[in-house]
């Protein structure tokens, strides 16, 4: 199921780069992932199976392999509704996008706890 | 903006991947004291192959433990994958001597876990963790108890035939 999904509650920018954006929204608990074209929504699970098969790969053998093979990444995400074929350079800038998405949810997850202890 | 991670999970995934590792451990634990069973039991060490075969179940409630404590938090538990048993053993001390070997690398373990937590303050898995480290205090006793067990007796003669007999005697009784 690619959705390229209308906006109807309010999104939070949780992190951009020039290749994509992911926006969090409360009201449904989830993210949405701008990215490749197109918008996809991932609830925590999927989110952290999206981060954990991105950093997975590994972008340093994939750039010295010097086989004819395509430099094309298929990410399937098991049980999530999203694929993405990714070049190599894409799969660098959306390793980026969520480790920077990854910090600042952390960092709201800091700020979140101090808001707790301090009230 | 909603602190979406502490609304799905209790635990950070710096700490669910360290109790991931734990669980591993502790089923490689549990293989391992299984393969002792087994060489003592084929070698005439009835007792200690029993006293073995005890402490393999006990590793592997000490995994389900950490099993249920990850999901229970919303955490993934992870089933891991243990390989690399060895089976064989150059004699009945060096046995006893990986065992030990064994139970002080999981006490490091769970202390690593524990200075994590501090970090984090995580507070509820350093309570969880408790348990495991009152157990370890247990399981290293025993271990060191069996090992001082070859000083004891000695092995000549009929050493071996009674180290084996107390193996099978040791407990650990401290209400502190
Ligand atoms: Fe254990
Ligand atoms: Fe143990």
């Amino acid at each position: 199921m690619i959705t390229t999904l209308t906006q109807t509650t309010p999104w939070t920018d949780v992190f951009k780069t020039t290749k994509g954006a992911v926006y969090q929204c409360d009201e449904e608990r989830c993210w949405y992932v701008d990215f490749a074209g197109k918008v996809a929504k991932f609830d925590y699970r999927c989110l952290l199976k999206l981060r954990k098969s991105v950093y997975h790969i590994d972008i340093e053998h994939a750039l010295l392999n010097t086989t004819k093979d395509p430099d094309v990444e298929i990410i399937f995400i098991c049980a999530c509704d999203h694929c993405y074929v990714l070049t190599l350079l894409q799969i660098i800038a959306l390793k980026e996008l969520l480790e920077g998405t990854f910090v600042m949810l952390e960092l709201n997850h800091i700020l979140n706890e101090s808001l707790v202890i301090s009230q | 903006m909603k602190d979406l991670l502490r609304i799905k999970s209790l635990i950070s995934t710096e700490i669910e991947s360290l109790l991931n590792q734990q669980i591993k451990k502790e089923a490689y634990s549990s293989s391992i004291y299984l393969s002792m069973a087994s060489w003592c039991n084929r070698n005439g060490y009835d007792f200690s192959s029993d006293y073995f075969f005890k402490q393999a179940e006990e590793e592997r409630t000490h995994q389900l433990k950490f099993f249920k404590y990850v999901l229970d938090m919303g955490g993934n538990s992870v089933s891991p994958e243990v390989t690399g048993i060895k089976q064989e053993y150059n004699s009945f001390r060096e046995v006893f001597e990986e065992a030990l070997d064994q139970e002080i690398s999981v006490t490091n373990s769970i202390k690593n876990i524990y200075a994590r937590c501090m970090k984090e303050q995580d507070f509820v898995t350093m309570e969880f963790l408790n348990w495991f480290l009152k157990e370890q205090r247990e399981e290293e006793y025993k271990a060191r108890r069996a090992l001082e067990l070859f000083e004891v007796i000695g092995e000549e003669g009929t050493g071996r035939w009674q180290i084996d007999k107390h193996v099978g005697e040791i407990k650990y009784n401290s209400e502190a």
